[in-house]
């Protein structure tokens, strides 16, 4: 077989759209089977040295998180009676190689079994799609103690953690004074506090180190590779296969299908805007969930009017964002927060909120730096504790509200509904003049209510903790926007009410592949990275195995 | 259940002001190629790039009075009105701080018989300034106040690292545990 750099007209086994927490591992999974792979990134490709503590380039002029101003503008809106406004962007994500896996904070909950059957185990919901998956827990379970092995992660399993086939690579992460603060509360409330799993080295693992806790992980690449984004864990060991070509700063603007109805190949542009196409036998878009849907969106055809593998019409449908919720407390003691890791201990006492309560939600709770322990964003924040927000006192207050507060935050379920969804703007254009990405919601009644539920909660375990005063938020009149883009291309075993199969191939085009939080029918309960690198796993299984019994 | 001490409604306008003047960006390359300009034309004597030496003075004035100089240091001394004189390279936005800063003078004069604002007294300059605190102009100031208080110093602000210093955030690269006083009172780690 050929090796890597490939020509563009001869045709590759496999175009992989996205080089993110799915694309890296398919990549990676499907060029070490030996197949040849090209993998086109939108971004550049940085590495460790090319990260800094910057907060005024990573938080206020998005050099990570692309939108309008670099001329990637989306626009937003509440429902679809109403004309979206132009934002700087609403669906976030990284753009680089890696994706968001690289700036993400390194939140590492697997789902459990009742993620899987809830709509069979709590009852469907009317006016929503919730729904089971086709796939179980114990199917996708060898694939999450891969992703624990391969990426490397570090935890402790908790008293009701789903059952794992093997145990953490990497011990817990240091208990910080926020966890600390969380233990004792849930002791005097009787919950359970547990290290948080995270996707974070505690120490060496693969021939990388252990966190040096600089603090810089949420919104920051990792300085020090201890971050197990698939950039430096699996985008090397695809490139080291020899099958594996990355080009980056390339954009798609097109799949490509042919009159059986089968995709041929993936139109993009390079960096400078040359038009270029590479053939290929089969595709995977793991572009996310918000560029994969539009991605099949722009890919419509005679064959495909409505867009590509979207018979359905479920392209783009059933976002889902997760609910959230922050309380800040404010203590006697120095917590220093913004060390180390984003979130150290974790609840799950509420995992599933008794139906008696009235509405659908479940989630899970953990201890957090305030304002991402960042000093420009702490400071940029006015007094939450009620002071002045600029002047003497102000400044004053600063170092009390930076150095003696901590964070417990609420993350929680959003319910599949048709309402919520990305799709494509009548007037808004891109660089490319593509048209943008148009996002469409409002969180469901029951959402809200559980986010209320995790707010309220929160309050009380902050006073349980001893914190003498308390400020807090949760999306009382619905979210704008999010960095979990999930639910948009579901998989489900009905092709009249999903877009891809079990094993992710698209039931329209059988050539044509989908993975990253797109995939997922419900929401869990935040922190999806973890189920989309294991997904990944399993799909690039499932792929394999069919192109070697020549089923593609 | 909302004990007494819980505020939401502080909280929320706390956070208002946190999307307030963020109109305010651009881009890494342009940044750091308007901070390296800067640096040339400082090398050659000229004081600023971006603003006059009157808007110059007015700016740094505001600054001085949204992070003061008191027991610690504040914008002047962390060199806040550079960094604003260095990121403020677009002229739509130049502009529109410049109307805000006419009508301030305005005010000052109309109040104080003088448009100098950065000659009037502190407890003036206040007035003036709460007088407007809720409008653009001086959301736009605040925000870049606290962005040149708070940035890497290669942008310009936070001269010595002032600004961390009165935040009380250390810009190290490694921390061991304990981090802070409630896990070093708990000692180990399980």
């Amino acid at each position: 077989m050929a090796e890597a750099p490939f020509p563009t007209r001869e045709p590759v086994d496999f175009v992989i759209v996205g080089s993110g927490a799915a694309g890296g591992i398919m990549a990676k999974e499907l060029a070490t089977a030996g197949f040849s792979v090209v993998v086109l990134e939108q971004g550049p490709h940085l590495q460790a040295p090319d990260f800094k503590h910057d907060e005024w380039g990573y938080d206020y002029n998005n050099e990570l998180m692309w939108g309008k101003r670099h001329g990637h503008p989306q626009t937003f809106r509440r429902n679809e009676n109403e004309e979206a406004q132009e934002v700087e962007f609403s669906l976030g994500y990284a753009h680089n190689v890696g994706g968001s896996s690289v700036h993400f904070s390194g939140n590492f909950w697997r789902l459990r079994p009742i993620d899987f059957m809830e709509a069979s185990v709590r009852g469907t919901i009317p006016g929503t799609n919730f729904a089971d998956w086709p796939i179980s827990y114990e199917d996708l379970e060898p694939y999450y103690t891969k992703v624990d092995w391969e990426i490397g992660v570090s935890g402790l399993q908790g008293p009701w953690d789903p059952p794992r086939s093997r145990a953490y690579p990497c011990a817990p992460m240091p208990i910080k004074s926020p966890g600390v603060l969380l233990e004792r509360a849930a002791e005097q409330l009787g919950y359970t506090a547990y290290p948080a799993p995270v996707a974070i080295l505690s120490e060496p693992h693969n021939g990388r180190p252990g966190c040096i806790h600089c603090g810089f992980c949420n919104g920051y690449g990792c300085e020090v590779n201890a971050k197990s984004s698939s950039m430096v864990t699996m985008i090397p060991l695809a490139l080291a296969t020899g099958n594996c070509e990355l080009r980056t700063g390339c954009t798609v603007s097109r799949v490509v299908t042919n009159e059986a109805g089968r995709v041929t190949e993936v139109n993009y542009w390079e960096e400078d805007g040359t038009e270029q196409s590479q053939r290929a036998n089969a595709v995977v878009l793991c572009a996310n969930g918000a560029e994969t849907p539009r991605l099949l969106l722009l890919s419509e055809s005679n064959l495909h009017p409505d867009g590509l593998a979207n018979s359905s019409g479920m392209v783009g449908k059933n976002l889902m964002f997760n609910g959230y919720s922050t309380v800040m407390g404010l203590f006697e003691n120095e917590v220093h927060a913004y060390k180390s890791i984003p979130a150290d201990r974790v609840i799950h006492d509420f995992y599933e909120l008794d139906p008696a309560l009235g509405f659908y939600g479940g989630g899970g709770i953990d201890s957090r730096h305030p304002n991402r322990g960042l000093p420009m964003g702490t400071a940029m924040m006015g007094d939450p504790f009620g002071g002045p927000s600029w002047g003497a006192e102000f400044k004053q207050n600063l170092r009390r509200n930076f150095v003696y507060t901590a964070a417990f935050d609420g993350h929680t379920t959003s319910l599949p509904l048709a309402t919520n969804n990305v799709t494509l703007d009548p007037n808004v254009r891109d660089k490319w003049g593509r048209p943008a990405l148009r996002c469409t919601y409002m969180d469901h009644p029951d959402d809200i209510a559980t986010m209320r539920f995790f707010y309220e909660r929160t309050i009380e375990l902050m006073e349980a903790a001893g914190a003498t005063q308390t400020a807090g938020f949760y999306a009382e009149d619905g979210q704008t926007g999010n960095v979990h883009l999930l639910g948009t291309c579901r998989m489900g075993t009905n092709p009249d009410n999903s877009v891809i199969d079990a094993n992710h191939r698209t039931h329209d085009v059988p050539n044509l592949f989908l993975c990253d939080g797109s995939s997922m029918v419900t929401s869990g309960r935040g922190q999806p990275t973890m189920t989309i690198m294991a997904m990944a796993f399993r799909a690039a299984d499932q792929i394999t195995q069919a192109a070697r019994r020549g089923e593609i | 259940m909302l004990d007494r001490h819980h505020s939401r409604r502080a909280f929320l306008r706390a956070a208002l002001q946190a999307a307030k003047g963020s109109c305010i960006a651009l881009t890494i390359p342009a940044v750091l190629s308007a901070c390296d300009q800067a640096n040339e034309a400082r090398k050659q004597q000229a004081a600023f790039t971006n603003l006059t030496e009157a808007e110059a003075l007015a700016f740094a004035a505001i600054a001085a009075r949204i992070m003061p100089s008191d027991e610690t240091p504040g914008a002047e001394e962390a060199g806040v009105i550079y960094f604003m004189d260095t990121v403020l390279t677009d002229a739509e936005q130049l502009a529109f701080l410049r109307d805000g800063l006419t009508g301030l003078r305005q005010a000052a004069e109309s109040a104080f018989g003088t448009s100098d604002f950065h000659l009037l007294p502190p407890q003036s300059q206040d007035q003036l300034l709460r007088a407007i605190e809720d409008g653009e102009f001086f959301g736009t100031m605040r925000f870049l106040t606290i962005a040149g208080m708070f940035c890497l110093p290669e942008y310009g602000g936070n001269r010595d690292n002032v600004g961390y210093q009165i935040i009380g955030f250390e810009d190290r690269h490694a921390w061991v545990p304990p981090f802070g006083s409630y896990d070093a009172e708990r000692g180990g780690n399980i």
